[in-house]
């Protein structure tokens, strides 16, 4: 008797345990606003924010969120968010982690239901997938739905053209916020190209004058180039970076994903009409074109400093700031500290900027809007459907879009989302100060473009980056690697229900 | 009363432990994965374990781990026993070699990985500048395989000796000199006396030790992870790191999920040999 008692008893103390633990209930609604009666005072004149806050019931709620540790989303989250939490009441935990973890954090999240997250970080590549497993709410939607909510100045229309890339492609209707976005460029150093006694030896040894590459062979003598001068000369100077880590997946979004366009193959060479890859099938992945392009940015590795085959996005910035290469494709997330701040770069006031090297034909393509020249990378906030403080994160995207806040952003983190912000006078201050960075954006931005619109983005890419990185170690040939790379991906697509 | 005053912990294990195994189990024997054309669960039987059994990638990722382990448990258990021997003698700076030696157990894996990273990234970092001028060695783990498995070998053994030197210090310091002294009596030398006296009275410690070093070796992912993702190529892919490439970024779910369940088995084989040849050798010694 007694020892059942005592198993009573403690499977009751676990019980406890386990109810305390619970999840909390749901929010209750949102209480309808009183009018005041002629009796009670008139309340001080409350901001917008402050009073859809209450409207929502969010008063003294926290909001959760994920993004990516990068300079756009420190600022979002040290500068943005404080005013935020002052002006509407809405605490914010904001999370910044790198890459593969915000990814991987928020897509467990979301594919569970779980609900830690309200508000998450849409990287662009991955936005359709996350719209095909309908995982994010409909942001305009939630505005029609909920007109108290509704920002008067948030226009869908402020926003540059990289906001297309967060539409639901069934409705256009917009399914995560802009916060950032950049061109992957051409950056070169001024100083070296300008340089009297090298432009002369340049031209000496190619017979053209020295100038930012405009096709893929200029930029390989360049390359070739400052390499020779760098050993002639006793310098840590090379002709080139390459984004070429043989074990992280940012090489296959230089190698794979940026330069295979500037030979004029678009959407990785997959045929989306059959989802087939190979050129057999109506492919392109292992097309002769990019077997070129492969072959181009594989043999810049021998003009290229020894951490190419460890550099992933932020090691190419390093390289290029401090001074070990007369060129390179880089963020542009990353180009403004990398032109202007001299505690992280001492190549500052010696940048220059470019649109990248293309094969004939390409710039005409990508002005015609069949093509595009390079990425254009960036991300948006968007509020899971698994969210458990929904309304109370739709205040946020709405808060932080802001036009307001957008110039000092912009120059603090070389970011731009809203059209308005190329006129702003921080961003002209940093235009000059980055030779015309912002300039080329605005100017060329549509020649880029982001990832294509594959669900599968993620999926595909770890399936075949194994053979991918047998191309930067040498154990296959560029051509082999294309050849198997294509057949590995017209298989798995029919695994995954792409095509027959 | 003993029952019910386990139940809490029982019911906390069987819950944290024997469910997610039990689901993984479960879902090995479907097709999951999240981003296929159409969303679901679809059940496909022994599919899973069939295309495993002729996976490259995944055994290829076996046989490094094995290699890998091998290498650094020997090494580690030689090193440590070395060391837990000269610790059980008195000299100048012991304290101070012993609390230096053992710092590297206090610091997270993760933190491990980063460290070295700084230190051998090319370009950036002190060892393959060093290695470059003074011995003219193009070391470089982001482009040679062979440099980047060596550095993971060498990382974990950096990391992990100090707990075998402590846990062989233990040891050492438990077992009675007695023996030892009569074996010196009787016209036994130092060598005899290990080899016959210490190492079998020394066998649970070591026993417990290897496994030890064991599972976490075959598991290893954070430190190698942060060092060279897995690269160059798949080099350093260790299965953990390659269940976790093909559970997480691929969000194949059913796959993974066999594919742990069938390295859970591997390991499981595999201590068990490894505790068969140890005994064995224990009673022939004995």
């Amino acid at each position: 008797m007694k020892s059942k008692m005592w198993t009573i008893l403690s499977l009751f103390v676990v019980m406890s345990m386990l109810v305390a633990c619970a999840a909390a209930p749901a929010a209750p609604a949102a209480p309808v606003a009183e009018e005041p009666t002629a009796e009670e005072p008139v309340a001080e004149e409350m901001s917008w924010w402050a009073q859809a806050a209450e409207a929502a019931g969010c008063v003294d709620t926290t909001i959760t969120g994920i993004s990516e540790s990068t300079p756009p989303s420190n600022y979002s989250a040290d500068v943005i968010a404080p005013q935020f939490e002052e002006e509407s009441g809405i605490k914010i935990e904001f999370e910044t982690t790198s890459w593969g973890e915000m990814y991987d954090k928020e897509l467990k999240d979301m594919q569970s239901g779980a609900g830690v997250y309200d508000f998450i970080y849409i990287e662009q590549d991955i936005a359709y997938a996350y719209i095909d497993r309908d995982f994010l709410s409909d942001v305009t939607q939630m505005r029609i739905d909920n007109p108290e909510l509704a920002f008067s100045d948030f226009d869908e229309g402020m926003f540059v053209s990289f906001v297309d890339y967060f539409r639901d492609p069934e409705n256009g209707n917009l399914m995560g916020v802009p916060m950032e976005a950049f061109i992957k460029t051409y950056l070169y150093r001024t100083d070296l190209f300008e340089d009297e006694e090298i432009m002369a030896a340049f031209e000496a040894e190619y017979g053209y004058p020295l100038a930012p590459a405009t096709d893929h062979e200029e930029y390989s003598d360049i390359a070739k180039f400052f390499t020779e001068w760098g050993e002639a000369n006793d310098m840590e100077l090379w002709g080139t970076t390459v984004q070429a880590h043989t074990g992280h997946a940012a090489s296959w979004y230089e190698g794979f994903t940026e330069v295979p366009p500037q030979f004029g193959v678009y959407d990785w060479g997959i045929n989306m009409d059959n989802w087939k890859a190979t050129v057999e099938n109506g492919g392109a992945m292992n097309s002769d074109e990019n077997k070129a392009a492969l072959t181009w940015w594989l043999s810049n590795l021998e003009f290229a400093p020894p951490e190419a085959t460890s550099s992933t996005w932020d090691e190419t910035a390093a390289t290029f700031a401090a001074g070990r290469v007369a060129q390179g494709l880089i963020y542009g997330e990353n180009a403004a500290w990398v032109a202007t701040d001299p505690e992280r770069s001492i190549v500052v006031g010696n940048v220059g900027v470019a649109l990248p090297p293309t094969e004939p034909g390409v710039l005409d393509a990508a002005a015609a809007g069949e093509g595009s020249v390079g990425y254009y990378d960036g991300g948006a906030f968007g509020i899971p459907v698994s969210s458990q403080n929904p309304l109370c994160a739709l205040l946020w995207v709405q808060y932080f879009a802001q036009e307001q806040f957008q110039p000092e952003w912009a120059a603090a983190s070389a970011r731009v989302t809203h059209n308005a912000t190329y006129d702003s006078p921080e961003l002209q201050a940093m235009d000059e100060q980055t030779n015309g960075y912002f300039t080329l954006m605005k100017d060329e931005g549509e020649l880029f473009a982001g990832a294509s619109p594959f669900p599968f983005h993620a999926t595909l890419r770890e399936e075949i980056l194994p053979i991918w990185y047998k191309a930067i170690t040498g154990d296959l040939t560029p051509d082999e690697t294309l050849d198997q790379m294509a057949e590995a991906t017209d298989a798995f697509l029919v695994e995954l229900g792409y095509g027959e | 009363m003993g029952w019910g005053l386990l139940a809490p912990t029982l019911i906390i294990l069987a819950v944290a432990g024997l469910l997610p195994f039990f689901y993984i189990i479960y879902v090995g024997f479907f097709d999951w994965n999240l981003f296929s054309a159409e969303v679901g669960m679809f059940y496909t039987g022994a599919d899973n374990y069939r295309k495993l059994v002729f996976d490259p990638e995944f055994l290829g990722a076996l046989r490094r781990t094995f290699l890998f382990t091998t290498l650094v448990v020997s090494i580690e258990l030689a090193l440590g026993f070395f060391l837990a021997q000269l610790l059980t003698k008195d000299f100048r700076g012991k304290t101070i070699f012993r609390t230096i030696h053992a710092l590297p157990l206090v610091i997270a894996p993760i933190v491990v990985g980063a460290a070295w990273r700084l230190l051998v990234i090319p370009g950036f970092g002190p060892v393959p500048y060093y290695l470059d001028k003074f011995l003219d060695i193009n070391y470089n783990i982001g482009r040679f395989a062979s440099h980047a498995f060596l550095t993971t070998v060498l990382m974990d053994i950096w990391h992990w000796t100090p707990f075998v030197t402590l846990t062989m210090l233990a040891g050492l310091s438990a077992i009675p000199k007695e023996p030892m002294e009569q074996a010196l009596v009787d016209g036994a030398n130092r060598w005899q006396i290990f080899r016959h006296l210490t190492i079998p009275m020394m066998m649970p410690v070591i026993l417990t030790t290897v496994f030890i070093r064991l599972m976490d070796a075959l598991r290893i992912v954070d430190e190698v992870y942060m060092l060279t993702g897995g690269g160059p190529g798949t080099s350093t892919r260790y299965i953990g790191i390659h269940i976790w490439q093909i559970v997480f970024p691929k969000t194949d779910y059913g796959y993974g999920s066999a594919m742990s369940l069938l390295t859970l088995y591997f390991t499981i084989v595999l201590c068990w040999l490894v505790f068969a040849a140890i005994t064995a050798r224990g009673k022939q010694s004995s």
